[in-house]
């Protein structure tokens, strides 16, 4: 059973390898490919491992085995069979591992492409798994695990001159690891390819790589930070990742903005009406906090706390908002301070009338003293409590310094 | 007395309801943000500065706010002349106490 289709590709294959032009071997393999659906429509539907196994030996190994390979996986992808397909495609991936660890960097455009389509079919593999009543991710889990061998096929180059060396191929895999430990909800995983960058001195520097693995990366690393609650690390990283990001990529840049204003609230640097207006969707989401966060309107803040409660519990963002509050809180005492003439003693009462006011019907007078000395405690005022006189007496210069001086403006959110 | 307290109960009730309704129904579409989206593979691998916000940034590094150079991030917003009814308010009461001497309130007994 000959296809003369199928000797074209063999040779196209044969010449990119002779020619060492990744890109087109990518192309080549790309399991969706009109040439791809062509091949699979010339064997007529005989196509099985055993069928093609008389193309052993047609190409220097591995390569007779990965023609044969992505023919059984555009085979399968034109069928709709997922998880058929995903299982071919690691096959695929394991036989070409074997050629990419001794060969130089020409070989990543081709190891992305097959890692990115390994990804998007261990996805669909899992779709179809729950669309067939199986829970789980197993696909998904089974891609990161052996895209973590590419990893360590990129790590371990050491022959390669370092302009064509494999390791320009780390952050973009690790980036590919990390989306698969987010969808699966693993990313405690994540610690260990963490530890394997630190761990290997020899990778280039992240900003030598190209801006596309350096903000996926960083978006990564800024998620990481912010889940486990090192807010300072993930402002940094979702600054660099919003900054670098191409501008044209929309929603990645707003992905990252989504993270980035809330931390930034808490440096006191509040977005301003040009940036959100390019994120329609973020001015209508933190706008009504932003503005509250400015008048010190505690009412609409509480109020929107609620009304967005549940798009922020699934964005894991409605804590981080919920300890925002104290910014507003902070901003309804400095309009107490300002009523008042900015005087240096203000009775704790007048405090409290202004809660009550602001629709904190059920705050106590000891409650509204805690409140005052807690705001005192954190830096947003400066001052101290006469608890006898009842009185909060008010330092004369800055009393409600900039937020945006703060030394430490996530210390206190651990 | 129980009649004007039934209809002072009953457009409460409607309020509530209204509530319940605005954060069932109306609370806005995410888009790109509903929790199963993820970052996106990029189209293309390298950019320039020029297509990206560092650009507007004049060399400056990026992390501050207007004072430091970025006009994406304001830092000096606290406002002393807000005019609402909540420093009418506010007014109000500071005139209040000053009016019982602004001090402690007197012993009743």
């Amino acid at each position: 059973m000959a296809s003369q289709k199928f000797s074209v590709f063999l040779t196209q294959l044969a010449a990119s390898l002779r020619e060492e032009k990744g890109p087109e071997l990518a192309y080549l393999l790309k399991p969706t490919s009109e040439h791809g659906k062509a091949l699979v429509k010339d064997f007529r539907g005989n196509i099985t491992r055993q069928s093609l196994s008389h193309y052993e030996g047609s190409l220097e190994s591995p390569w007779d085995e990965i023609a044969i390979q992505y023919v059984l996986v555009v085979n399968h992808c034109g069928k709709k069979r997922a998880t058929e397909a995903f299982k071919e495609q690691c096959t695929l991936l394991s036989l070409f591992l074997r050629f990419f660890a001794t060969n130089s960097g020409w070989t990543l455009p081709a190891l992305f492409s097959i890692l990115r389509d390994l990804r998007d079919l261990a996805f669909d593999a899992d779709l179809e798994g729950v669309s067939n009543g199986q829970e789980g991710t197993a696909s998904m889990e089974e891609a990161a695990r052996i895209i973590m061998k590419a990893f360590s096929n990129c790590v371990t180059d050491r022959q390669s001159p370092i302009q064509e060396s494999r390791k320009w191929g780390v952050y973009y895999v690790v980036g590919l690891i990390l989306k698969c430990y987010f969808r699966v909800k693993r990313i405690s995983l994540s610690k260990n390819i963490l530890r394997a960058i630190e761990a290997n001195p020899d990778i280039p520097p992240l900003s030598q790589y190209p801006r596309a693995h350096q903000v996926t990366y960083r978006y990564y690393i800024g998620m990481l930070s912010f889940l486990s609650e090192d807010f300072a690390k993930a402002e940094q990283e979702l600054t660099q990742a919003f900054y670098n990001c191409y501008t044209g990529a929309h929603s990645n840049h707003e992905r990252v903005l989504t993270y980035l204003i809330p931390l930034r609230m808490f440096r006191g640097h509040l977005p301003s009406k040009e940036l959100l207006q390019r994120f329609p969707v973020l001015e209508d989401l933190y706008s009504p906090f932003i503005h509250a966060i400015r008048t010190g309107d505690i009412r609409t803040y509480d109020a929107s706390l609620d009304r967005f409660e549940r798009r922020l519990v699934d964005l894991n963002l409605w804590l981080t908002l919920e300890r925002a509050r104290e910014l507003c809180i902070r901003g309804l005492f400095r309009r107490v301070w300002i009523a008042a003439e900015k005087s240096t003693r203000i009775p704790i009462s007048m405090f409290h009338a202004a809660l009550l006011i602001a629709g904190q019907e059920e705050m106590t007078a000891e409650e509204a003293e805690c409140l005052v000395a807690n705001m005192v405690y954190k830096g947003f005022m400066r001052g101290y409590i006469s608890h006898e006189k009842q009185m909060v007496v008010i330092a004369k210069t800055d009393a409600f310094p900039r937020l945006a001086d703060r030394p430490a403006p996530f210390a206190m959110l651990q | 007395m129980s009649a004007s307290a039934a209809s002072t109960s009953q457009p409460v009730q409607s309020t509530s309801a209204a509530v319940e309704h605005t954060k069932d129904d109306d609370v806005p579409h995410l888009g790109v943000l509903e929790e199963d989206d993820e970052f996106e593979e990029f189209a293309v691998a390298d950019w320039d500065d020029s297509q990206t916000d560092l650009a507007h940034l004049g060399g400056t590094a990026p992390g501050a706010a207007k004072s430091g150079g970025d006009k994406l991030w304001e830092d000096n917003w606290d406002d002393d002349d807000i005019e609402d009814d909540f420093s009418v308010q506010l007014r109000n009461e500071l005139a209040k106490k000053k009016g019982n001497g602004g001090g402690p309130e007197p012993m009743q007994h």
